[in-house]
């Protein structure tokens, strides 16, 4: 490819007082591109995604989306660039319907001032009418059609899970970041989870995820980043990071049983 | 079919206006001044989940800006209004810019403070403010050509309250409203969805502010008369109670709260004495224990129970 990535992440390291959480980490997410963010417990995982989306700022090291700085930007500004997430605990807007919230998401496009709102300018309804339809397309994406006028607090695990993704996706994102999606779904779930989150890539958007369960991640990362110790120790597709002696080293036990039952089948 | 609806609302209660007697005038009047006030309060506090203790302090401002202005100053009264309704407006987006943080008590401690500081300068402002006597003693000029005497001056607080509840209906039906309720149920996710937090903050106690000066300017010529305690802090509890008992985060339900307690003394206070205050205490309490939605919240299940047999 001759285009430049997406996402840049170069000498990215952040120190918790005298704790290295992430320490020199350098990777690259090319548009439409799936990315896994894998490693034991502790490896800065949540870390480095904290500090792309802007919730932590790096002690040193920079990222770029597009070209542009945005590390030490404030979330919502990093947002406005087109970065969606999910949380890993459901977080959805209490007090709102669902359609409200996947609205939330579309926040970033909308361009009504306080004033064109108090004034009744004739866009202010156009895009508002535009948002609307684009989240119930995007409920009926990932399925949740029957809950539209829902109170989302009587949503299941599973079902919070598709709201956020529909909240983000919502954004019109150019990336999107997923924090263990599948963590908490049942297998059903999880299979369905997948296939969407092929479509969303297949339309360009990039795709950064944070990932326990290799069954999922493994088949369907297109490149696969292994921290441990806050440190890049592997990196490459699902199939080489299996067979990779350090990554081995890494999830000696249970983990390693399971980094070879996910990989896809040669 | 709404417009016919507010065109309706605004001209009936315009015409109750000229059918009270002076008694019952001064109290529908101050009720309108109450409505007012409990609208904005609801949207900054029930809606944006602003916790903000100002709201008859920038009453007060408006109040005194507008006379001061106008009447020791001899400003036309246009001019009047609109720097008193500017100054404001600046106060609140000086009160907020630093105080709205993204987490915590930084408001309700900054506008705690601007109350207080509020009631000393009123009290110690000399002449300019008439200090603890406050000023009274002035009318309201004509305006456009027009005097307002009379009902016709309840008129303009009709259209005071139609002008506060169009306003923030329209913000709390927008995109901007949806931020607002976001913010307040988690500001954190909300960031992470691209909504600027702090400047919907900033934007939601500036322009509620501004609207409670516009009450305060409206109620300066109800007895033609202002002085501190009307702007102290007793009364913010009042409009407190008022959006609890009603239904926070309800337009329908601050307007509800706000006829219901302004005007039960009235009923009470014969019976009972100063101890209603006792009782409206107590009413709170079981509104948050047993009614979080307020009285509109037990209308609609009302509306709710009945609805289907209606239909069948």
């Amino acid at each position: 490819m001759t285009t430049a990535p997406l996402i840049k992440v170069e000498g990215l390291t952040k120190r918790f007082g005298g704790l290295v959480a992430v320490e020199d980490l350098s990777f690259d997410v090319e548009s439409g591109e799936i990315l896994a963010l894998i490693g034991p417990n502790g490896a800065g995982k949540t870390t480095t995604f904290n500090l792309i989306a802007g919730v932590l700022v790096p002690s040193a090291g920079h990222i770029a989306l597009d070209g542009q700085r945005i590390d030490g930007m404030p979330v919502h500004r990093i947002a406005g660039l087109g970065m969606m997430r999910t949380f890993q605990h459901n977080m959805p807007f209490a007090g709102m319907s669902l359609t409200a919230n996947v609205l939330i998401g579309s926040h970033r496009k909308l361009r009504a001032s306080v004033l064109d709102i108090l004034a009744g300018r004739s866009f202010v309804r156009d895009e508002e009418t535009q948002a609307r339809q684009r989240a119930g397309e995007l409920i009926d994406f990932v399925g949740l059609n029957a809950y539209r006028g829902a109170d989302v607090t009587t949503l299941s695990f599973g079902e919070g899970r598709l709201l956020e993704i529909a909240r983000a996706l919502a954004g019109s994102p150019r990336v999107i970041l997923l924090d263990e999606p599948a963590a908490g779904l049942t297998t059903a779930e999880i299979s369905r989870l997948s296939a969407m989150i092929r479509r969303i890539a297949a339309d360009g958007v990039s795709v950064l995820l944070v990932e326990h369960d290799m069954h999922f991640l493994l088949p369907l990362a297109h490149r696969v980043v292994v921290l441990n110790f806050g440190r890049k120790i592997a990196e490459g597709g699902s199939r080489d990071i299996v067979r990779d002696p350090a990554v081995k080293e890494a999830y000696l036990g249970e983990a390693a049983g399971a980094l070879r039952e996910g990989a896809p089948d040669a | 079919m709404r417009a016919l609806l507010w065109l309706a609302s605004i001209i009936a209660a315009s015409l109750l206006a000229f059918m009270l007697g002076g008694y019952a005038t001064d109290v529908y009047r101050k009720m309108l001044v109450w409505i007012a006030l409990a609208l904005s309060y609801n949207f900054l506090f029930g809606v944006a989940g602003q916790i903000a203790f100002s709201q008859f302090a920038f009453a007060g401002v408006g109040a005194y800006g507008v006379v001061i202005l106008a009447h020791k100053l001899g400003l036309p009264f246009g001019v009047a209004l609109a720097g008193a309704i500017a100054l404001c407006s600046l106060l609140a987006f000086i009160v907020a810019v630093p105080s709205t943080r993204l987490e915590g008590f930084y408001l309700a401690l900054a506008t705690l403070a601007f109350a207080q500081l509020f009631l000393v300068v009123v009290n110690e402002g000399g002449d300019l403010t008439g200090g603890t006597g406050g000023i009274a003693g002035y009318r309201l000029p004509d305006v456009f050509g027009y005097t307002l005497r009379g009902p016709w001056y309840t008129v303009v607080l009709v259209l005071l309250v139609a002008l506060t509840l169009h306003i923030l209906l329209r913000l709390e039906r927008s995109s901007f409203g949806r931020a607002c309720r976001a913010i307040k149920d988690n500001p954190a996710v909300a960031a992470a969805m691209g909504i600027d937090v702090r400047r919907t903050k900033v934007i939601t106690f500036t322009l509620t502010s501004t609207l409670a000066g516009l009450a305060g300017a409206a109620y300066a010529y109800v007895d033609n008369v202002i002085n501190p305690p009307v702007f102290g802090l007793d009364n913010i509890f009042l409009l407190l109670f008022m959006i609890i008992v009603g239904g926070m985060g309800r337009p329908a339900g601050a307007m509800l709260g706000a006829v219901l307690l302004y005007l039960a003394p009235f009923v009470l206070e014969p019976i009972v004495g100063h101890a209603y205050l006792v009782l409206f205490g107590v009413l709170v309490v079981l509104a948050i224990l047993f009614q979080p939605k307020g009285l509109i919240g037990l209308i609609d299940r009302l509306v709710d129970r009945l609805g289907p047999e209606q239909r069948a």
